[in-house]
């Protein structure tokens, strides 16, 4: 044989399919800041939500005790409140209630669609790092007397970009969630079938992807304008009234989309029946997120009469449809159904029940003449739909416990935390919005004089039971951190695909292939034909 | 024969949607929505302004047109380059490929030239609110080409690697795509902003 020619075994060698070495995957700090894993990146995001929303809870009792006696107890000073206002408002939307929801999601919607991993996995990576880093230069850009109405240029400018920055992460995120849903589902897997979280998720991330993007362009031209003139958006105190819409309705209903679904998903498991008609709920899901399109309000200043608008009276007015609807379906799960007191159930009715209210009050304060526009009105709305929003995450995160951590969630705990924050949410939000009609001015003034007084003792003990239900909720939710052994991949006789995935999931998040799925309730078809 | 038949490998799974083209996609709807949403406010802000009987630019202030078209006739013909790039691959047509794709890319650095020297004429300061919105809109417009002429350079890396061809081209799609959005921003832009003034 001539030394050119290639030895027959090596022939054969790489005629052989190369043996795949597995990687060893990262552990400890490595396997969290360098992972791409969406069950990594969702707890990532819901465990510093979860710490964001401590300093939301302790500003938003310290606006409650403070309007208990305003001229009297200064627990801001008057050069201060309005700042610490802004940060309490952005906070609540974009550090606690929005990455919260896109946590659960992040770990769940993957499981629900039968998918290995999230769209994108660099991208999700990025998306919680960038809103990571944007969070904390918000919060740095107050320290150094920045944000609307701050009196550092800087502060300002680099709160605008922040904020700018934290928009990006959350639309980056939305990206990966609806192409997850679009593109990764398991054969047979169609839109119509698709668990109705996920479908929900993919309903919010849309409508985050068509009107979040307004936001950040505003952001943009605050930004150049504020660094050039700063004259085009009433300075540093103007830029919150530009932005106001944002955090009212109809765009804060886009925030609770995921309610709905998750609201249904967990009921009809619960009730151990299915949804019906399904195309009604999937109807209601996306009608409500159709209806929190408020971006083409971003124009629009609090005085300049566009919230009077014929279409804004009207979506207010039909929010409150979908919600009713999704109500209806789960009254009939219960009808056909065999009711479970489950901690999730509850999750479920306390977050729909003040998602109620806040459509409800939606709806009222869209009635020019009750003339609520810019009080404390506004104020009660977006926090009954934020609270909802973080009920129903808080409850998603019991519910799928042993996807999203190691054990499965203290159940006692669990069915007392909804129940403390229900009614703390309704100590919080009724207070502001009777206020609003009966009496009150602007929702912020030179000092903080929100709401009626006599009723602010209610909104302190509301702010005092919202805190203690979260603290209950995270005690409840502590197991999840432990190490277990034969945890059940399926605690709650579930009907959709992320109960056929192990507890905790695999990296690729199931042990073996899915068979072909026919029907939007794959497990409790097996459960039947057994 | 029919052993030989029976011995096939089973047949693969239907096609699904594809991951780029839908991320893709998503993401050009996320940036059109902001392009649009800056018109609108750019929109609002000069129907107040000229509410009051005054003039949108100020005084020495001017757009000429000459560019601004001259910038939009080159993103339309980009737009038919860009498709042949894509036919190209299609048919496995390697040369035609990189020929249209380098064309597609000098269009886009045409466009962008044609932009700055605008710039240069309109003499508007940013200090004011008209130059504040035109120039954060057409900025965030020229952001919007170079982030697809990036995407579509890399799309053609790919392709000269081999990656992509007749029977897969989805990369390749998924950046044409995103470019006709950005032709289609630029329309909007065109017509709100350099025809209406």
């Amino acid at each position: 044989m001539a030394v050119i020619e290639t030895p027959p075994e090596t022939v054969n060698a790489a005629s052989e399919p190369a043996t795949v070495m597995p990687r060893a995957q990262p552990t400890g700090l490595a396997g969290v800041l360098g992972s791409g894993d969406h069950k990594v990146l969702g707890r990532l995001f819901i465990i510093t939500s979860l710490l964001f929303g401590l300093a939301v809870v302790a500003l938003g009792q310290g606006f409650a005790v403070e309007g208990l006696a305003p001229e009297t107890l200064d627990v801001f000073s008057a050069e201060t409140v309005f700042q610490f206002f802004t940060f309490f408002r952005v906070a609540t939307v974009f550090l606690l209630a929005l990455p919260l929801v896109i946590g659960v999601a992040f770990v769940v919607v993957p499981l629900q669609v039968g998918a290995p991993a999230l769209a994108f996995p660099r991208a999700a990576a990025a998306s919680y790092w960038g809103w990571l880093l944007g969070s904390g230069l918000l919060v740095a850009s107050y320290a150094m007397n920045g944000g609307p109405g701050g009196g550092s240029t800087e502060g300002v400018n680099l709160w605008i970009a922040a904020l700018a920055l934290v928009v990006a992460a959350i639309l980056l995120a939305a990206v990966c969630l609806a192409t997850t849903v679009l593109a990764l589902r398991t054969p047979g897997l169609t839109l119509d079938r698709a668990p109705l979280f996920a479908w929900s998720v993919l309903v919010a991330s849309i409508m985050w992807l068509v009107t979040l993007p307004v936001l950040f362009g505003l952001l943009v031209l605050m930004y150049v304008d504020h660094r050039h003139s700063a004259t085009s958006f009433g300075a540093n105190a103007g830029l919150y009234s530009r932005l106001l819409w944002v955090f009212r309705n109809p765009q804060i209903y886009t925030v609770a989309i995921p309610v709905l679904g998750f609201a249904a998903d967990v009921l009809a498991t619960t009730a151990r029946t299915r949804v019906a008609p399904r195309f009604a709920a999937q109807g209601a899901i996306g009608a409500f997120g159709i209806l929190g399109f408020g971006c083409f309000l971003a124009a629009a200043t609090p005085d300049s009469g566009a919230y009077d608008a014929l279409i804004v009276i009207a979506i207010g007015l039909a929010a409150v449809l979908p919600v009713l609807a999704i109500l209806g379906l789960a009254g009939d799960l219960f009808r056909r159904g065999s009711f479970r007191l489950t901690a999730g159930a509850l999750y479920a009715v306390s977050s729909m029940l003040i998602l109620l209210l806040g459509v409800a009050a939606g709806a009222l304060g869209s009635i020019p003449r009750l003339d609520t526009a810019g009080t404390v009105f506004d104020l009660g709305v977006t926090n009954a739909v934020v609270l909802a929003t973080i009920i129903a995450s808080l409850g998603g995160v019991h519910w799928w416990a042993t996807k999203i951590g190691r054990q499965p969630a203290n159940e006692g705990l669990g069915r007392l935390a909804p129940l403390v924050l229900l009614l703390g949410s309704a100590a919080v939000v009724l207070p502001d919005l009777i206020s609003g009609l009966f009496g009150d001015g602007a929702e912020t003034r030179l000092d903080w004089t929100g709401g009626i007084k006599g009723l602010n003792v209610i909104v302190v003990l509301g702010t005092a039971l919202v805190g203690l239900g979260l603290l209950v909720a995270v005690v409840s939710l502590l197991p999840l951190l432990k190490a277990g052994t034969d945890v059940a991949a399926d605690p709650w006789e579930g009907q959709t695909l992320e109960w056929l995935s192990p507890s905790p999931p695999p990296l690729t998040n199931f042990d073996a292939p899915l068979p072909v799925v026919l029907s939007p309730e794959p497990l409790l078809d097996l459960r039947e034909e057994k | 024969m029919a052993e030989t038949a029976i011995g096939l490998p089973a047949a693969p799974l239907p096609a699904r949607p594809r991951v780029l083209l839908v991320g893709t996609a998503l993401s050009a709807v996320a940036a059109f929505m902001a392009i649009l949403g800056l018109v609108g406010i750019y929109l609002s802000a000069r129907a107040d302004v000229i509410s009051t009987g005054a003039t949108w630019l100020p005084e020495g202030s001017n757009i000429p047109l000459t560019p601004s078209n001259m910038a939009f006739a080159t993103m339309l013909l980009s737009a038919v380059s860009m498709w042949w790039a894509v036919d190209a691959v299609t048919k496995n047509d390697r040369q035609m490929a990189y020929l249209a794709l380098a064309l597609t890319m000098f269009f886009g650095i045409a466009v962008i030239n044609a932009t700055s020297f605008l710039y240069t004429q309109m003499h508007l300061a940013v200090e004011t609110t008209p130059g504040v919105l035109i120039y954060t809109i057409t900025g965030a417009h020229l952001a919007m080409i170079v982030v697809g002429l990036v995407y579509a350079a890399v799309m053609t890396f790919r392709t000269l690697g081999g990656e992509y061809h007749g029977r897969d081209h989805e990369g390749l799609t998924a950046a044409a795509l995103f470019w006709y959005v950005t032709i289609a921003a630029h329309a909007v832009i065109w017509l709100a902003i350099y025809v209406t003034k």
